[in-house]
Parts: structure tokens; sequence; C-alpha cells
């Protein structure tokens, strides 16, 4: 299935619900989570996985898409200052 | 902090269960994913305000704009410093700090990149946490606040208020706020091409 169909049924029935939803999202939200989490760490034990790689990979990009979300913001923002 | 923990537990707990036992879970993943992506919908059509987008003019758009072409020119460098292939660094950069949405995205087409999308976002969000305070003495508080990412109108918004001033409350919800709307359409675009 499409990610999108989810999505966009969500946010429509959101924005015609919006005053309507009493459920609490918010810890429906992280049940899903926290499962959904554990089903991606069952997947990624099933593979052969360097941790020192991985987690090289991962400061990498955070470290390199926060500067470059910075750089652009001075970049770009500064002239609005 | 402590849903942090749990998270993480959840992560290390799955990872133990899919190395050393052969239970299968079937299609239970891919459902949650379907529903953790429309309770996103849903939440994000009940809080969408335009007024406070309003308020605050173009800063309101050039600051997440700014975000998303540096988050992905960080992932593109990325890709080559790690070679590792553009459509994936660009779909692990595209989460901008939404660890819980990138992770399972990316997971569905490769666990490891699903791994590695969901690590690079969580760090994005503690490197945030640990990195604004000091940011901000060097940079205006409002640029600043594009670090963060989608984080900024949830986890790191009480570090950024605490450290940058409530005047810098509204532009760093409505910059996390435009981000995580427009997260969830980027990384299948992205996953797609």
């Amino acid at each position: 299935m499409n990610i999108f169909i989810p999505l966009v049924i969500g946010a429509i029935l959101g924005c015609l619900f919006k005053n309507k939803i009493k459920v609490d999202l918010n810890r429906l939200m992280s049940v899903t989570l926290l499962m959904l989490v554990f089903f991606m760490g069952v997947e990624a034990g099933k593979v052969e996985i360097n941790a020192i790689n991985l987690f090289v990979a991962s400061f990498t990009f955070a470290v390199l898409t926060m500067l470059g979300s910075l750089f652009f913001a001075v970049l770009l923002g500064g002239r609005l200052r | 902090m402590i849903f942090l923990h749990l998270v993480l537990a959840s992560l290390f707990i799955g990872f133990l269960v899919g190395k050393y036992t052969t239970v299968q879970f079937g299609s239970l993943y891919e459902i949650m994913l379907y529903l953790l992506i429309f309770i996103i919908g849903l939440d994000l059509g009940r809080s969408t305000r335009t007024e406070e987008l309003k308020k605050l003019g173009k800063m309101a758009l050039i600051l997440p704009l700014a975000t998303v072409i540096g988050s992905l020119l960080g992932g593109l460098l990325a890709s080559f410093l790690l070679n590792i292939p553009i459509k994936w660094a660009l779909g692990i950069s595209a989460g901008f700090g939404w660890y819980s949405l990138t992770g399972p995205l990316l997971a569905q087409y490769s666990a490891i990149y699903g791994v590695i999308g969901f690590l690079a976002n969580l760090t994005r969000e503690i490197l945030t946490i640990l990195f604004y305070p000091l940011a901000i003495k060097k940079i205006p508080k409002e640029l600043a606040v594009s670090i963060g990412g989608t984080t900024t109108m949830d986890s790191t918004l009480p570090i950024i208020v605490k450290f940058g001033g409530k005047e810098i409350t509204i532009v760093a919800f409505v910059h996390g706020l435009i981000l995580t709307a427009i997260a969830p359409f980027l990384i299948p675009i992205i996953l797609q091409l």
C-alpha cells in the first residue's frame, strides 16, 4: 500500500473532525511507535550489523544535516533580520 | 526522556529477538507502520494552525526552507563520505530529526538503512539538546533553531525556549510544524525515485 493513502486519509479526517477527536493521539502514537521500533529491531537483528560503522554513519548524518541546516539558515534567514 | 529510554529498549530487545530467535511476526510491521502513519495524518490535520504562520511572516517559510535544503545537502555530502547510495542518504536526511518516522519508513525497504535513519535522526535530536545552548553564543537564536529540524515543535522546544527565550517559542514551533508536515511526504517521494 502506498504510504500516502493512510497519511492523506488521516489528515482529511483530522481536519474534518478537528474538535470531535477525543482519543489521546499521543498515547496511541507512542504505543504504535514502540511496537514498530521493536519490529524494526527484529528485522535489523536478522542481518549482520557492524555497530561501529552504524554509529559512525548515524553521527555523520546527524552532524552534516545540522550543519547544512544552520549554514542555509544563516545564508537565507540572515537577510531578513 | 523516559520515552526515549523505552524507544531504545524496544529497539534493543527487538534486535536480540531477531538475532537469537526464529520468531516470525508476519505482516505486523506493515500494519503498525500504516497505523502510525494514519495517526500522524490525523494529528497533522487536527493541529494545523494557519494563524501562527501569519504572525511570523517570511521567516516562517524561509527557516524551514533553509532546513530542508541544508539537511538534504548535508545528506548528499554524507553519501559521498560514507559511500551510501544517494537515494538512501537523502531519505535519511529528509527525516529532519523525526526518527520515529524515518526509521520505520526506510526499514520497509532496507533494515540497515532503516536503523541508520532511526539512529541518525535520534542523534540529531540529542545533539540539538546538547548544542543549541552553545550555538546561540555565535549564531542568532532564531536561526540556530534550524539545527533541531522537526523536533523544535516538541522534544527540543523546552531547551530552545529555556536558552533562547520565550520570544523564540512561535518561531521554533512553526519551524517544527512545517517540517513535520513536509517529512511524511518527502521521504516516500525520495524513496520512490
